[in-house]
């Protein structure tokens, strides 16, 4: 990954990050909510090749961390988003190339998006961190799944053709 | 991993993976570097937040609305139905209120008007990062607003407020699961905690092992020393059902809050309570006892040669 792409994503990141804290929070979903970063984030990771999706994952939860409202300690996001990265960038080729089908691609993007927030969960529990009832966190992942099925698809053709346009020539 | 780059890609990962281990280390351990960024963000934050609030609240409640929709006017109908209700016994307890009046002095239950607080907005609700329930208000350490401040709405307790920039703070709300609150029934006074479960029910675990819970009893906050972060008498919520389990040592019960959490859209940080609240527990006045001393009637001495009186003088023999 190139330093000028480092640069793009860390700043598309940022905004992205400031329009969920801002804007997406004050939506009051009927079950749980919906994270349109964890979302695009794992969405971005799927289209990456291995370094880049190392790399991207560790940004995207970089920028994660710096929540304020975040009870957990910085860094946190950062660990398990490279490691859901990782399983990505290890598995992608095993599982052929899921960009290729939406179907496949938004069930991919929804498994990492709970993968994610089941890792935060368990990573939390072993810090110990108070994460609620069984059935809370059970609406939680489940509504989050729920959402990103139904939202992934909207945004997808947009981000595609935006991870498009930041590769460079070599990297195309 | 062999396809992915070999060694580079391998060593990639340790160095991310070693560099988060990092940064978690550094946070735990306190340093400021890690919570001043969060502060910074936060600072950045706020304006964007503040501007995104005033056009967006409308769409944010759509949902809620909509969900809401068909079931306010049931939700009406029944509140008349309550209200008449109400009126009736209103007028056949009118002698009560001398009794109301006095029960008001003694416990000074909310003292709401008393209490000096800050008004403010909410401007962001919850967080991508997290499991933890907050909401950002529009009033920062600018406005007076410190950390450990108790957070009321119209109804009563909604949290506490975790951090502060100059014009924003963060408040961590009752339902939050690591949020832990000292309450006393104002029925008998007994103390316990109450803890938020993740949802809009909370637990409530009594401290004496020989007190009672019964539904609808109603809890207040108890106070912390120093009115931080809580200010005593704030109504927190009331009891709707009772766990008589036989197993635990003392008694547990499951609340529902005055504050409705999900409709939040101006609330107050108390910045101090008055003087004349009480700043522990209220408890029962003891009754004013009258104490007699029982003592034995004094017993007379019987000497054989009883000394002779000083005021009588022997009469002298001519």
């Amino acid at each position: 990954m190139s330093p000028v792409r480092i640069i793009y994503t860390l700043s598309f990141f940022f905004v992205l990050f400031v329009v969920q804290e801002s804007a997406v929070s004050l939506i009051h979903f009927p079950i749980s909510g919906f994270s349109l970063y964890l979302a695009l984030a794992i969405s971005l990771i799927a289209f990456e090749d291995h370094n880049g999706a190392l790399v991207t994952g560790f940004l995207a939860g970089l920028v994660l961390d710096l929540s304020p409202s975040s009870n957990a300690p910085f860094g946190q996001w950062a660990l398990i988003l490279t490691s859901v990265a990782f399983l990505f960038a290890v598995n992608r080729d095993s599982i052929a190339d899921v960009t290729a089908s939406p179907i496949t691609f938004v069930i991919v993007v929804a498994g990492g998006v709970t993968l994610a927030l089941l890792s935060y969960l368990g990573f939390g529990a072993l810090l110990g961190e108070q994460n609620g009832s069984f059935g809370h966190d059970a609406t939680v992942l489940g509504g989050n799944l729920l959402w990103t099925v139904i939202f992934t698809p909207m945004f997808l053709p947009t981000l595609g053709r935006l991870h498009e346009y930041t590769l460079t020539a070599r990297e195309r | 991993m062999a396809r992915g780059g070999g060694n580079r890609s391998r060593l990639l990962l340790v160095i991310l993976l070693v560099t988060a281990l990092f940064f978690i280390t550094l946070d735990l351990r306190g340093v400021s570097l890690t919570k001043g960024s969060r502060s910074v963000t936060q600072t950045i934050l706020s304006p964007v937040q503040r501007t995104v609030s005033t056009i967006f609240s409308p769409v944010g409640r759509f949902f809620g609305d909509v969900k809401n929709f068909g079931k306010t006017n049931a939700e009406l109908k029944q509140e008349l139905a309550a209200n008449k209700l109400l009126k009736s016994e209103l007028a056949a307890n009118a002698d009560t209120k001398g009794e109301l009046a006095q029960l008001k002095a003694v416990l000074d239950l909310a003292g709401r008007g008393n209490y000096k607080v800050v008004a403010a907005r909410v401007i962001a609700r919850g967080s991508a990062a997290s499991f933890s329930q907050t909401i950002t208000i529009d009033a920062g350490s600018a406005s007076g607003i410190r950390s450990d401040m108790t957070v009321i709405s119209q109804n009563g307790l909604i949290g506490v407020v975790k951090s502060t920039t100059s014009s924003t703070a963060i408040v961590l709300l009752l339902s939050d699961p690591s949020f832990k609150v000292g309450v006393r029934i104002a029925r008998s006074q007994s103390v316990g905690v109450l803890s938020g479960l993740g949802s809009n029910e909370y637990s409530l675990v009594l401290l004496d092992p020989a007190g009672t819970i019964k539904t609808g009893d109603i809890l207040i906050t108890n106070g912390s020393v120093g009115n931080k972060p809580f200010v005593p008498g704030v109504p927190v919520g009331a009891v709707v059902g009772v766990d008589n389990s036989s197993a635990s040592l003392t008694q547990t019960a499951t609340v529902n809050s005055y504050a409705n959490l999900n409709d939040l859209g101006v609330v107050s940080v108390v910045l101090s309570a008055p003087a004349t609240a009480p700043s522990r527990p209220l408890l029962p006045t003891p009754n004013p006892t009258v104490t007699v001393y029982v003592t034995a009637p004094p017993v007379p001495v019987l000497s054989p040669s009883p000394l002779p009186s000083p005021s009588v003088s022997p009469t002298k023999k001519k």
